[in-house]
């Protein structure tokens, strides 16, 4: 930072960053696409709720709750969120408005990418909390759980983290090929085949799939023994319930879903996941997040506008 | 406005408002956009950035605000280098880019006060200068509408005040009177003027009349490179072009007596304009005197001819289109001089 900056007023070195934070926090809010997407999130979470009140478990409901924001549909909500700030036409519009003023890039950048994790969580967290907190504290006539609340922060944190790094992801697409619909395209075509990946590199306790797989066992861990050995707590019914609801994600509102047999596992052959460890997920997602973000400042950096 | 220009101790040479040396803008290997440009603006001057379409004006302003980076060579704004993270310099530009594209969702006060925000003012600072500043460009009437339904003139307007809002010492302005109907025009050119009092105004443009209206020093740009850059009599003083434009009435045969009978006169050469005989009556005839020729005498001694030969003086012009002149043959220079760069 310059003379000229450090010379100014206390207290003032912040505004840049919390005005660009607020401004973009409201322009987001009023788009179509978070409106649709909360109303969407609500929805869908709604029904997931109400059809399945008396079929699952308290972890299996819930990570049925958490499964369409680790795999499939809204994680591509969030990447397009993630992509717009820095391509495209905006990229004009932020170029006259924003970074002629005394504003560096990164400024610009980090406020840009905090507004978006902000909201991206914040739907996320506004539709999820409310549910899970009907799930475990309401009477519902299914069989007693042992859902703790670590397990419970646990699984949210993982979820979020997932989702900072989409939108991180989106990020780094939207720097580096500087339109958006060819990044979301990209970005798509190289979320879906990850679990492959992750194999390939066995990494696939990352992978969305093992993870929304996991969630049960994390819903059930209590504090002490986390990332402890544990005694297996994931039933085979929760594996089944997972398999069902991954293959016939839109039929599971109907009365009486299909009966398709479950896919057998192909990660964590003891279906036990007992070497799930909350840490290890978040510096598997946490630093992705951050080396995104440090390689959008560098590429951003050096670009022209 | 009250910011008064940097003015450094007496003797001490002042540093310019902008120096560029060697600058060059190259597009993926293929486009050079500018070339090899020096260039220094004084403080305190009006400076006319002048040229074509495409000429590399609205490159240089975005290599100095730091939006681009130079290929090659190097830009300063009041003694400090310009860069993607060059807040101190922006701190002192207040840029205005040509048709401004602003926030549509937001109101004039939201947007100013976002700018505020980001030039780092506190709220006791940046509430009345808002105000203000709406008052001065004529806003305050449609602080309740949202800027998408705002018309160009209305943009280019809060793009002044937006330009503005850190008063800053030095405006750039990119085309301001781009798209301007001929009062809203008019008030630009005023606010440039009254502007130019106490900040250094860069204006990049290509309608000559603005440049003639309210700069005191130009910079002619071609393909890149700044063929031209001075105080504005230089160039006019360069061109040789300080004529004397005579509106005349009368019998033809009286033109050509006239004609005939300045020829005679040393050191004055007297045309009919090109173009400019209206009728059979009435013409204009250009009179360009020599250097070292007074300008008085020989005025008066054209005028005494035109009263001799019974023809009737209806309007007397100085310098008229001097700066489009120049401009023209500087650019016709430099195509003609291409080969031997």
């Amino acid at each position: 930072m310059d003379s000229t900056v450090e010379a100014l007023a206390p207290g003032t070195k912040w505004m840049p960053y919390l005005a660009i934070l607020g401004h973009d926090l409201r322009a987001l809010w009023t788009s179509r696409l978070v409106r649709l997407w909360l109303g969407a999130t609500a929805l869908v979470t709604l029904l997931l709720v109400a059809a399945n009140w008396t079929k699952y478990q308290d972890a299996t409901l819930i990570a049925s709750l958490l499964f369409p924001y680790l795999v499939f549909p809204w994680f591509f909500v969030v990447v397009v969120l993630g992509v717009s700030p820095v391509s495209g036409t905006r990229a004009e519009v932020l170029a006259d408005g924003i970074l002629s003023r005394p504003v560096s890039r990164r400024e610009y950048l980090l406020a840009a990418w905090s507004a978006r994790v902000v909201l991206v969580l914040g739907v996320y967290l506004v539709v999820t909390i409310p549910a899970l907190a009907v799930v475990t504290l309401a009477k519902r006539p299914v069989p007693d759980d042992t859902v703790t609340l670590w397990g419970l922060a646990g699984a949210l944190v993982v979820v979020g983290l997932v989702l900072t790094f989409l939108v991180s992801l989106g990020f780094l697409a939207g720097t580096l090929l500087r339109k958006p619909l060819l990044a979301a395209v990209v970005l798509v075509f190289v979320w879906y085949p990850i679990g492959v990946v992750l194999n390939a590199f066995s990494l696939e306790e990352f992978s969305p799939i093992s993870l929304s797989r996991a969630m049960a066992t994390q819903l059930r861990r209590p504090w002490h023994a986390a990332d402890a050995q544990t005694p297996s707590q994931t039933k085979a019914e929760d594996l089944e319930a997972l398999a069902r609801l991954r293959e016939h994600f839109f039929n599971v509102f109907s009365p009486a879903p299909s009966q398709a047999a479950a896919a057998r596992p192909e990660f964590f052959e003891s279906e036990t996941f007992r070497d799930f460890s909350v840490l290890r997920v978040v510096l598997g997602y946490g630093l992705p997040s951050l080396i995104s973000v440090v390689l959008t400042l560098v590429f951003f950096q050096r670009r022209d506008l | 406005m009250t910011h008064e220009i940097d003015r450094l101790p007496e003797g001490s040479a002042p540093e310019p408002a902008i120096r560029t040396e060697h600058l060059t803008k190259i597009y993926g290997q293929r486009l050079i956009a500018v070339n090899d440009m020096n260039l220094c603006v004084p403080r305190g001057s009006v400076f006319g950035l002048l040229g074509p379409n495409g000429a590399g004006k609205t490159t240089t302003l975005r290599l100095l605000l730091g939006l681009q980076r130079p290929t090659a060579g190097r830009a300063e704004v009041f003694g400090r280098p310009c860069g993607p993270n060059a807040v101190a310099v922006r701190a002192r530009i207040g840029y205005l880019p040509t048709n401004p594209k602003l926030p549509e969702d937001l109101r004039p006060i939201e947007y100013l006060d976002l700018l505020g925000k980001l030039t780092r003012l506190p709220r006791e600072v940046r509430r009345p200068r808002v105000a203000s500043l709406l008052r001065a460009v004529g806003l305050l009437d449609a602080t309740e509408q949202r800027i998408g339904t705002f018309s160009t003139g209305m943009c280019t307007r809060l793009g002044i005040a937006a330009s503005l809002v850190g008063d800053p010492p030095l405006l750039i302005w990119d085309e301001p009177t781009a798209g301007l109907d001929p009062a809203a025009r008019r008030f630009t050119l005023d606010l440039i003027r009254e502007l130019g009092k106490t900040k250094t105004i860069v204006i990049a443009t290509h309608i000559l009349s603005d440049i003639d209206q309210v700069c005191d020093h130009l910079g002619v740009m071609h393909e890149g490179r700044m063929i031209f850059s001075g105080p504005m009599q230089d160039i006019q003083r360069r061109m040789g072009r300080e004529d004397f434009t005579l509106e005349l009435e009368g019998e033809p045969e009286d033109f050509s007596r006239l004609l005939r009978e300045t020829a005679h006169l040393e050191g004055i050469e007297v045309r009919v304009r090109d173009g400019a005989r209206e009728t059979q009556n009435t013409a204009s005839l250009q009179v360009r005197i020599a250097d070292g020729r007074p300008r008085a005498t020989a005025l008066a001694e054209v005028l005494r001819l035109v009263d001799t030969c019974r023809l009737a003086l209806r309007a007397v012009h100085s310098g008229q289109n001097a700066t489009e002149n120049a401009y023209l043959q500087l650019l016709q220079e430099d195509e003609a001089h291409g080969f031997h760069r």
